[in-house]
């Protein structure tokens, strides 16, 4: 080849890359000026990963089923595992290299590690958590049943079928903690008593001990608040150690994929989701809903609703966001009529279910 | 006696797992003088094997058991023929033996969680088909009773093999002088491969029963290593009597630690116990 075909062709090439890389990033700065971004971290590997299985889903469902909209949505999904430095290391990546507008995170291990990232670069951050310290800031959410509507349940069941001593098994982690701290408050005005409480570390797989400990306590019942599979080995252990008490959970039954082991057992859960949401959840999974998919459902919904009234060609900032989304009231969502409190929360109602042939299966609210 | 006789079962039982785990620890590392990370992963190794050959192929479960121990055995040998072998040949430091076994753990893990996926298993069926007994108020089961039995002859093994055998006297001669034991025609390398086989088998075999116990996932091993260290440094590192002694210690006191006190505390028990004898036995109790 001559030397003078060598230099047209690289200055044609050159000129190409030059063309292409100028059309894609004017393309790209097109979309990303229009386009709202949530990031959404959840377990997508591990033992809870058919709940962030659910999660997705649900966003997806709600995704497909937004209609038209003046913005463009895209959703991001990061597995965490449910571990806090997994959590963080998504949340970073989710800003830095995908330049989120918005988190969702599911459970208060995530949510506690998201919600300062969220605070710090102002983005919004919905987080499917029990605990209260995740709305904190200007730019943190909660949508999730909070403790204290789930506990008011609780205590209604238990004084319902006469139990006044409660022994409890909780794992070390701020969603169990902010339960229990508001299960005891709410305990004070009761004539149920907290007759032991044990408490252990994520990851644990030998609970022989604190259950002999608490094995002489007296329990009429114990409430479990432990993540798959310490809830699983626990409930084994306790079995083989010749504890036939009923236990009970708020929430956690669900969070395990070996339902059987709670089987005839009682909990109280968020409330059921409505059949609309149902149904579309079945028809693309084939599959019920898992535990947090019908929160996920709305959250989505709930972003797109504030960015949508955001008024102006421009995309919207966060802050216009957030003044939008804390005006929301009866917003028609999965899990009922939502409205977003002062403190960022969206309170929905619980409920009492029972785990009857390997399902669950709500028997009162 | 309330919970008293559950709370020494619970320490037995706990230290029969440590012993299982110092006991092979100990061997590889009396004769290496390196701290093999990868040796924890061995459970893990040794209880997917047996997940995979009695649950996906189908096998009888004892043969599965002999199986995964052998697997396991072949596993740790190739580890130690294929890499630090060559770097012993090339003259690493430990340090470089130090890292280059938190690789071969973390790519061994990685290997595992993308076979099997990273979801905890159990190897036992229903908890209605496990065997409980009674033993004066406390309940043991049959897969402890096993655990307990097997730590039991397997020490009973380890002092037979190293004390009564020839190729035993050629182990403890590379455990006194790698150097010496080369030059009076020891081969060190070949006899160093086969502890490696013999003490990744026995971890593989206790992740086996742990599965039985209570479960698997790939980053078990870790935590048990680390469990089985503090045993071995606690006994006295090399010590099979110290490895024993050190890992019911390790079980009593962190079972008996956590009786009045939070069961959250009880990592932290067993730290305060290695932080204690590093400061004021750092060799162990039976070591001088």
């Amino acid at each position: 080849m001559k030397q003078s075909t060598k230099w047209i062709i690289g200055v044609i090439v050159a000129v190409a890359v030059v063309a292409i890389g100028y059309f894609v990033l004017k393309d790209s700065s097109d979309i990303s000026a229009k386009t709202i971004k949530i990031g959404v971290i959840a377990p997508m590997t591990g033992d809870l990963a058919f709940m962030g299985e659910g999660i997705r889903d649900a966003i997806l469902i709600a995704k497909e089923n937004m209609g038209n909209t003046k913005n463009r949505y895209e959703v991001i999904f990061e597995d965490d595992q449910l571990d806090a430095k997994m959590s963080a290391s998504a949340a970073n990546k989710l800003l830095s290299v995908d330049k989120v507008d918005a988190f969702v995170t599911f459970s208060s291990v995530t949510g506690n590690v998201v919600a300062p990232i969220a605070e710090q670069n102002k983005a919004v951050h919905f987080g499917i958590a029990s605990d209260s310290n995740v709305a904190k800031g200007k730019y943190n959410f909660i949508h999730w049943t909070p403790p204290s509507e789930e506990n008011k349940v609780l205590i209604a069941e238990l004084q319902r079928r006469g139990i006044r001593k409660l022994g409890i098994f909780k794992g070390n982690a701020p969603g169990a903690i902010a339960v229990i701290d508001d299960l005891k408050e709410q305990l004070k005005d009761t004539n149920i008593e907290v007759v032991t409480e044990q408490v252990f570390n994520s990851g644990e797989k030998d609970f022989r001990t604190i259950i002999a400990k608490s094995k002489d306590s007296g329990s009429e019942i114990y409430l479990l608040l432990a993540f798959s599979p310490e809830l699983e080995i626990l409930v084994k252990q306790m079995r083989e150690t010749g504890i036939t008490t009923p236990i009970t959970s708020i929430e956690n039954f669900e969070m395990s994929e070996q339902l059987d082991l709670f089987e005839g057992e009682w909990y109280v859960n968020s409330a059921d989701p409505t059949a609309d949401f149902i149904n579309k959840f079945n028809t693309k999974t084939d599959k019920s809903p898992t535990l947090g998919a019908a929160n996920a459902y709305d959250i989505f919904n709930l972003i797109v609703a504030a960015n949508e009234k955001v008024e102006g060609t421009s995309k919207p900032t966060s802050d216009q966001v957030v003044t939008e989304l804390m005006k929301i009231t009866n917003f028609s969502g999965a899990l009922g009529n939502l409205s977003v409190n002062e403190d960022g929360i969206i309170v929905s109602k619980a409920a009492v279910r029972i785990i009857k042939d390997g399902k669950p299966v709500t028997v009162g609210n | 006696m309330g919970i008293l006789p559950q709370l020494i079962l619970n320490s037995i039982i706990a230290g029969a797992i440590y012993t299982l785990v110092a006991l092979s620890f100990n061997l590889i590392y009396s004769t290496t003088k390196f701290f093999n990370l990868a040796h924890g992963v061995m459970a893990a190794i040794g209880g997917y094997a047996v997940f995979y050959f009695s649950k996906t192929l189908g096998l009888d479960i004892h043969i599965a058991i002999v199986l995964g121990v052998i697997l396991t055995g072949f596993v740790g040998f190739g580890v130690d023929k294929f890499i630090y072998l060559q770097l012993r040949k090339r003259k690493a430091s430990n340090m470089v033996l130090l890292v280059a076994s938190l690789g071969v753990m973390t790519a061994l893990q990685a290997i595992i969680a993308i076979l099997f996926s990273s979801r905890f298993k159990t190897l036992s069926g229903n908890i209605d088909t496990q065997k409980i007994f009674t033993i004066l108020g406390g309940v043991i089961t049959q897969t402890q009773l096993v655990i307990l039995l097997s730590a039991v002859l397997i020490m009973a093994g380890f002092v037979i093999f190293l004390y009564k055998t020839q190729f035993g006297k050629t182990v403890r001669a590379i455990s006194d002088d790698e150097e010496v034991a080369r030059i009076i025609g020891i081969n060190t390398n070949k006899i160093i491969g086969y502890i490696f086989f013999i003490g990744s088998a026995v971890t593989g075999f206790t992740g086996i029963l742990i599965g039985f116990d209570v479960g698997i996932e790939p980053t078990m091993g870790l935590s048990l290593l680390l469990k089985g260290v503090i045993a071995s440094i606690v006994g006295g590192v090399g010590n099979i009597y110290g490895g024993v002694l050190g890992a019911f210690l390790l079980g009593f006191v962190e079972n008996f630690g956590i009786w009045k006190i939070s069961g959250e505390w009880k990592d932290a028990i067993a730290f305060a116990l290695l932080i204690v004898f590093l400061i004021f036995r750092p060799r162990g109790i039976m070591n001088k």
